[in-house]
């Protein structure tokens, strides 16, 4: 009985202490706190995973998904379905529709420490030992596409200390577990614990999909990843809302509001049921005379983000190219030439180009040349000079071979 | 015994009989032998320089100077004081601004100072390029425009056009061969950029006739490059001693250049890539193997997104440049070993370049930035992502104080930071993130 009085008094004020410290020290040491420990006299085991999210309001759960992106009014979070979640009771339904609200034709969102926290606050968590995150997910008919999935990468006075991510994904319609390795990255301070991402033309019309059991885990079998090399083809544009679409036309450049993008044109595609347009006015709106759009990895990236693809297995990229009237002249189409603080590994440049009325593929010849770092997977420029009256043209299946 | 001396004594006084006789043949021949140690003494001070370029069995190349390797260790040298402009001529300045620059360059380490094209009296230009030579040991790579800047434009496909320039630059290097401080010949900058349109455009009548703009580039490149290699063949049979090179902007071009210009001696290229060459060494071995001289590349040092002097800019993007330059030298096992060196654009600030136009403005430090860069990345969210400030890519600075009556110079970080470079060149770096970061 006096034992037993003993372990409760003892019990009583070391249970305030450890939920105290559990609250308070936003270290990854706090998840042994929430994972099975050993004696109390004993040294704590590193801690082997670190919990997002698996059930709604459970106590092991870390960040807040609270950094809503791009079109934020498509979103919809239902952080407690409770049909069919992959354990527990709960798991996070998240409906996208797709409907552009915001006009950037992408959504997303980041898991943040503390809520809304975009690297102004010091928030992020030390994650150090940790060697991949996990989660489970579906579609709600299976087929939707995330573009990506992801931790790190947010910037501001308080930046991650790294950046990884998965995807492009193709959901299924039953719940299957994906991996991102995390072997050999510095996660020292992480605040974006965990995001996702796709777009409206990787899902026209929208989609709904499922996450569940989302965690960092300390498993030491896993290995550091070296640069992959891509395999070809690789496609710059296959079709809208392909899976295999890489890159992201959001480099506008010169006379940006010259220019109308439409990444799902069904006028007469040269394969597939789509091709890109291309609209420029030639109306030099913002005064530079030229125009021209470079495709990148992610969007907007001019060097600033160490996100390039491997490609070295390339020789040539071809593409398939017609103006609607032929004659349209374009300067310059290139890939690679980003320099930044990630600078492409290499350029390769052919034009002028007068296109014709009739499809008619092109090749840029990539022999000799160093593909091995790519954020600028292509690109295209032209100017009022050479098309006074502006330039209406098509493009479709920029591939790397 | 005595027999024998008489003998010898015999012979002593037969051979001071015949000397006697060739006394005046001896005095002659000593003569002679005296003019030709006193010439020889007179060459010395003006001894023959032979430079090549050594192709090694492993396809590395080195620039060799009297059978040594010579690193070019560069600085482009264009000493306009403030309130002046690109035209103002500091050749016949009497403050010689070149023997203060001099003292600084040689305790810096520069070897060698690129002019992109002589002044118009020789006897300046042999003064300048004695004076950086015979006291400090710096050498000059001399350039020729090939008429760029002439208006109206360049006319690559006429012959009295080209007549003309190549008369001048061979008169260039008849001028200046001989002269001990001479490295080699830089002939044209940029000028590759006009066969693409971009620049000075010119065009012939049959290119103009021909429909298709990539076949009418090619055209005008052949035009082009030919004509570097006539004029580089030429150069050859006057001067067996100075490598000729073929001054590129970037690599552009140079896959037509390997069919049409295949005797010069090496590229000299123009590049702004930030911090890294990229691909620039391998690249240029795929396509035309020839060795290269950095001959303008650089970093300025003002940040135009915080608006104010960043020294530690412009010393991280110089000393990364320098490391790969190093890496690609011959003898380099990881390097493509066929870099020969560089040279930093530029020693000093130039305060005129914001606007040639206004006189006024040539006195006044410009801050206002002229061009976009993404290379450059540390300020490239500045306005309108225009990063560049033309004025301040010196090495040194000018003050509007005279020192020994010209502008006082005042050597940056990079300038030390580059000196130390030199003295020890460390090439291996950690390729970490934090590696982007200027180092305060």
């Amino acid at each position: 009985m006096k034992k037993l009085l003993v372990v409760l008094c003892a019990s009583i004020l070391v249970l305030p202490l450890c939920l105290f410290a559990a609250e308070n020290a936003p270290t990854v040491t706090q998840a042994s706190a929430v994972t099975k420990t050993t004696e109390a006299s004993q040294v704590p085991a590193a801690p082997k995973e670190f919990v997002v999210y698996v059930d709604k309001s459970a106590r092991v759960n870390h960040y807040i998904p609270s950094g809503w992106m791009g079109d934020y009014g498509d979103l919809k979070l239902n952080d407690q379905y409770m049909l069919t979640p992959h354990s527990g009771t709960t798991c996070m339904q998240f409906t996208y529709s797709a409907k552009k609200s915001q006009g950037q034709g992408w959504a997303g969102i980041y898991w943040q420490n503390p809520a809304n926290n975009w690297g102004s606050k010091k928030g992020g968590f030390d994650l150090t030992g940790m060697t991949k995150l996990t989660f489970w997910a579906r579609g709600a008919k299976g087929g939707e596409i995330i573009q990506k999935f992801l931790l790190g990468g947010i910037k501001g006075t308080y930046p991650d200390s790294a950046s990884v991510e998965l995807g492009p994904i193709e959901l299924t319609d039953s719940w299957k577990q994906y991996t991102i390795n995390l072997a050999g990255q510095d996660l020292s301070y992480i605040n974006g614990g965990f995001c996702w991402v796709t777009t409206a033309d990787l899902n026209a019309g929208g989609c709904e999909f499922f996450l569940d059991d989302i965690k960092f885990e300390a498993d030491p079998t896993m290995k550091p990843e070296g640069k992959k090399q891509q395999g070809m083809p690789f496609y710059v544009f296959a079709d809208k809302g392909s899976i295999n679409n890489h890159f992201i036309p959001s480099g506008w450049m010169g006379d940006y509001g010259d220019m109308k993008y439409d990444g799902a044109s069904n006028e007469d595609p040269y394969l597939g049921d789509s091709c890109i347009k291309i609209v420029y006015n030639g109306q030099a709106t913002q005064g530079a005379r030229w125009a021209g759009i470079y495709w990148q990895n992610p969007a907007n990236n001019w060097g600033s983000v160490d996100a390039g693809y491997d490609l070295s297995k390339t020789t040539k990229v071809t593409f398939w190219a017609r103006g609607a009237k032929g004659g349209e002249r374009i300067e310059e189409i290139k890939v690679g030439g980003i320099m930044g603080e990630y600078s492409d590994s290499d350029t390769a440049t052919i034009g002028p180009v007068i296109l014709n009325k009739e499809w008619t593929q092109y090749t840029i010849d990539l022999k000799g040349k160093d593909l091995s770092y790519i954020i600028g997977g292509f690109c295209w420029a032209t100017n009022i000079d050479v098309n006074p009256e502006g330039a209406t043209f098509y493009l479709d299946e920029i591939k790397y071979e | 015994m005595r027999l024998s001396t008489n003998k010898k004594l015999v012979k002593k006084s037969e051979f001071k009989l015949q000397a006697s006789g060739f006394r005046p043949l001896l005095l002659a021949a000593c003569g002679l032998l005296l003019v030709a140690f006193l010439l020889g003494m007179a060459n010395t001070s003006k001894a023959k320089v032979h430079i090549h370029i050594q192709k090694f069995k492993n396809g590395h190349y080195s620039l060799m100077v009297n059978r040594k390797p010579y690193i070019v260790k560069g600085v482009c040298y264009n000493p306009i004081p403030i309130g002046q402009y690109h035209q103002y001529d500091w050749w016949s300045d009497p403050n010689k601004p070149w023997i203060e620059d001099g003292k600084l360059m040689k305790a810096m380490g520069v070897n060698t100072i690129r002019l992109y094209q002589a002044h118009d009296n020789p006897d300046e230009v042999r003064q300048v390029i004695r004076d950086l030579y015979e006291r400090y040991g710096i050498r000059t790579i001399l350039g020729d425009w090939l008429g760029f800047w002439e208006y109206p434009c360049p006319l690559y496909g006429d012959k009295d056009f080209m007549d003309r320039i190549k008369k001048q630059v061979l008169e260039m290097v008849s001028l200046y061969k001989d002269e001990p401080g001479i490295l080699l010949w830089i002939l044209g900058n940029e000028n590759n950029y006009s066969c693409l349109g971009h620049i000075n455009p010119w065009s012939t009548e049959e290119i103009d006739k021909e429909p298709n703009p990539q076949i009418q580039k090619f055209m005008r490149a052949k035009i082009y490059y030919s004509y570097v290699n006539d004029i580089a063949k030429e150069i050859h049979k006057i001067d067996s001693n100075h490598p000729v090179a073929l001054g590129n902007g970037e690599l552009i071009g140079l896959d037509t250049a390997s069919q049409f210009c295949p005797d010069i001696d090496l590229v000299a290229c123009i590049i702004y890539r930030g911090k890294t060459f990229g691909n620039l060494f391998k690249s240029l071995k795929a396509t035309f193997d020839k060795p290269i001289l950095l001959s303008e590349f650089g970093a300025d040092c003002y940040d135009a997104y915080l608006n104010k002097e960043d020294q530690n800019m412009q010393a991280f993007f110089l000393e990364s440049q320098w490391r790969q330059i190093y890496e690609n030298l011959a003898k380099n096992k990881e390097g493509a070993g066929n870099c020969l060196g560089g040279v930093i654009f530029e020693w000093t600030d130039e305060w005129w370049k914001h606007n040639e136009n206004d006189p006024e403005s040539w006195k006044v430090h410009d801050a206002e930035s002229n061009w976009s860069n993404g290379s450059y990345y540390f300020d490239i969210q500045a306005q309108g992502n225009k990063n560049m400030n033309e004025e301040w890519f010196g090495i040194v600075a000018l003050s509007e104080e005279l020192e020994n009556g010209i502008n006082k110079r005042t050597p940056r970080k990079s300038y030390y930071v580059i000196r130390e470079f030199w003295k020890k060149p460390i090439l291996k770096k950690n390729n970490n993130k934090k590696e982007n970061n200027k180092k305060k």
